[in-house]
């Protein structure tokens, strides 16, 4: 059975990844031998300099899902290569680092940091980034999304995957951006912009009053944006958004992810990354499915 | 994560007084592996709904694993709807544990509001083994969420009790208590647990007093493994994960 995948010229050995921001700082977990089968670690988005996050609560729970303003707490760049980087390389997994710059010029001082690491293979550009001369994110802009994409390619090798918001219009369009810019993969979807109010306090509860949805809830809306993505560009998609069983990562992948990312699901059951990758296992093995390559975009051919 | 996982069954789940539920769990794994202050994170039920599991601190741990808690959403309703031999998903134990009171201490104050109590009995099992007198001050919103303290009192716990509306013992907040705790900055040591003003409380007292101490603390919770940063707290070096650096804090370390 060929689980095999590629996103530029990088060969993963499954296409089971985690999605950033759900698995990280916990260095005291990392022993555990079941996280030396997935097919890349992506660890929470670093930053070109410290931040410090929003005030709490960061978090609520919704129907299905959670909603989160963590505000991207991170050590920086440098701290993550000295303090973070070996205890990850040392699982010894693919790593693909998510990052975020507040200008073109910072996404390529982060890039340019890790340049040096061989354990980090591929770049994921979280683009749910203030776009600092319009008023809205860079991942609602094709343009200021595409110029982001070409500034880093020019300065490295290594493949980029641009990480795409989902509060857009037509994603589609973002996507075919980010794609003629170079792009090499594309992570669909980012969070969807929520909020709660408390009824009592008749005030926002999250400290950052709007936050991110995700969980199961936002599932079909991410699986209906992969499977409409598929349709219109040829680099891989890395599908995410509510993958809580083998089934829904599965659905992923036949709208069209050449990975899938296990997401919230690692906040409720940390095994969930590794029952993914047993049940595609499994799936193929029912089906006397050879190849998981055969699985992609298979809906479209329905 | 195998050795953190388990599956375990309820021996039982007794409402101990009106607002407060006493469940017992068969878990000798974790009974043997836990420590004074650390939590279990309970997947009420297998469902995304609701969707995160619930963190509670450990109320004991001798032949059983003890959670004393209080039904306050869904999570804890569907919770007290369990029976006898009904199984568990839990992750555990997690977060870091209360320290031994330092040498020189000859006086330890528990200042507990509420559920707050929850931690103290296994740190009073624990503690009742040594030469330290050991105070509760217990403060509780009216008679309704007064159970009985027995097991506190066999561990050698002298203890006051405030409510708000005076239903049981002094009128007021668990501060009317605080003239029970001996003003001394080296011979008195301060646990406390509880809603955050009455923490803040506490602390303005210690910090008057330069007694020194440690405060278990409570957020909104999700991963309980310091991956999500969800349940950040303030503290005087910047935002702490309640669950992973927590969930017990130098008392004089937390910014409320």
């Amino acid at each position: 059975m060929n689980l095999n995948v590629s996103i530029g010229s990088i060969v993963f050995d499954n296409p089971v990844t985690v999605a950033s921001g759900t698995f990280s700082a916990a260095e005291k977990f990392y022993g555990l031998k079941g996280w030396k089968r997935l097919g890349a670690i992506v660890p929470k988005t670093i930053t070109l300099h410290a931040r410090e996050g929003n005030p709490p609560p960061r978090i609520w729970e919704t129907p299905a899902g959670m909603i989160n303003a963590i505000g991207l707490e991170n050590a920086g760049t440098k701290a993550f290569i000295t303090d973070k980087l070996p205890g990850l390389a040392s699982i010894g997994r693919p790593l693909i680092i998510s990052v975020l710059g507040y200008s073109v010029e910072e996404f390529q001082s982060i890039v340019e940091l890790l340049a040096g690491s061989p354990e980090i293979v591929a770049i994921e550009l979280n683009l749910s980034c203030p776009n600092l001369k319009q008023k809205k994110l860079v991942a609602q802009d094709p343009q200021a999304a595409q110029q982001i994409v070409a500034a880093v390619k020019r300065i490295s090798s290594k493949p980029m995957i641009a990480k795409l918001s989902p509060n857009v219009t037509d994603i589609t369009e973002i996507a075919q951006a980010v794609e003629a810019a170079g792009a090499d993969a594309i992570s669909l979807v980012n969070t969807f912009s929520a909020m709660a109010i408390d009824i009592h306090k008749q005030k926002p509860v999250l400290g950052n009053i709007t936050g991110g949805l995700s969980g199961p809830a936002i599932r079909p809306i991410a699986v209906c944006m992969v499977y409409q993505t598929y349709k219109k560009v040829n680099i891989p998609i890395i599908g995410m958004g509510g993958i809580m069983t083998a089934g829904d990562a599965i659905e992923f992948i036949l709208a069209g992810a050449t990975m899938v990312a296990v997401g919230t699901a690692n906040f409720i059951q940390p095994q969930v990354p590794l029952d993914v990758l047993n049940g595609i296992r499994q799936y193929m093995k029912d089906r006397k499915i050879a190849d998981v390559k055969d699985l992609i975009g298979a809906a479209h051919r329905a | 994560m195998s050795e953190l996982r388990n599956i375990y069954k309820i021996i039982s789940n007794k409402k101990v007084c009106p607002r407060f539920y006493h469940l017992k769990i068969e878990a000798p794994k974790l009974v043997k592996n836990v420590r004074p202050g650390q939590f279990i994170h309970i997947r009420v039920r297998d469902s995304v709904e609701p969707f995160f599991r619930r963190p509670f601190c450990v109320y004991r741990a001798q032949d059983s694993i003890d959670i004393l808690y209080e039904v306050v959403g869904k999570g804890t309703a569907l919770l007290s709807a369990k029976k006898k031999n009904d199984q568990l998903d839990i992750l555990g134990p997690l977060g870091n544990t209360f320290s031994m009171p330092p040498e020189g201490v000859q006086t330890v104050v528990m200042i507990a509001g509420g559920i707050g109590v929850a931690p103290f009995l296994f740190l009073t099992d624990q503690l009742k083994t040594r030469p330290v007198h050991l105070i509760l001050l217990y403060g509780g919103r009216t008679k309704e969420h007064i159970f009985s303290l027995a097991p506190f009192k066999k561990n050698g716990c002298k203890i006051y009790t405030a409510t708000d509306d005076g239903s049981v013992g002094v009128r007021g907040r668990v501060s009317e208590l605080f003239f029970h705790v001996p003003k001394d900055s080296r011979g008195t040591w301060i646990y406390t647990c509880g809603p955050k003003p009455m923490m803040a409380s506490a602390q303005q007292f210690a910090q008057e007093h330069q007694i020194n101490g440690e405060a278990s603390c409570e957020e909104v919770m999700a991963c309980g493994l310091g991956a999500c940063l969800g349940c950040a707290t303030k503290t005087k070096e910047g935002y702490k994960t309640v669950c992973y650096d927590g969930p017990v804090f130098d008392l004089n370390e937390l910014v409320f």
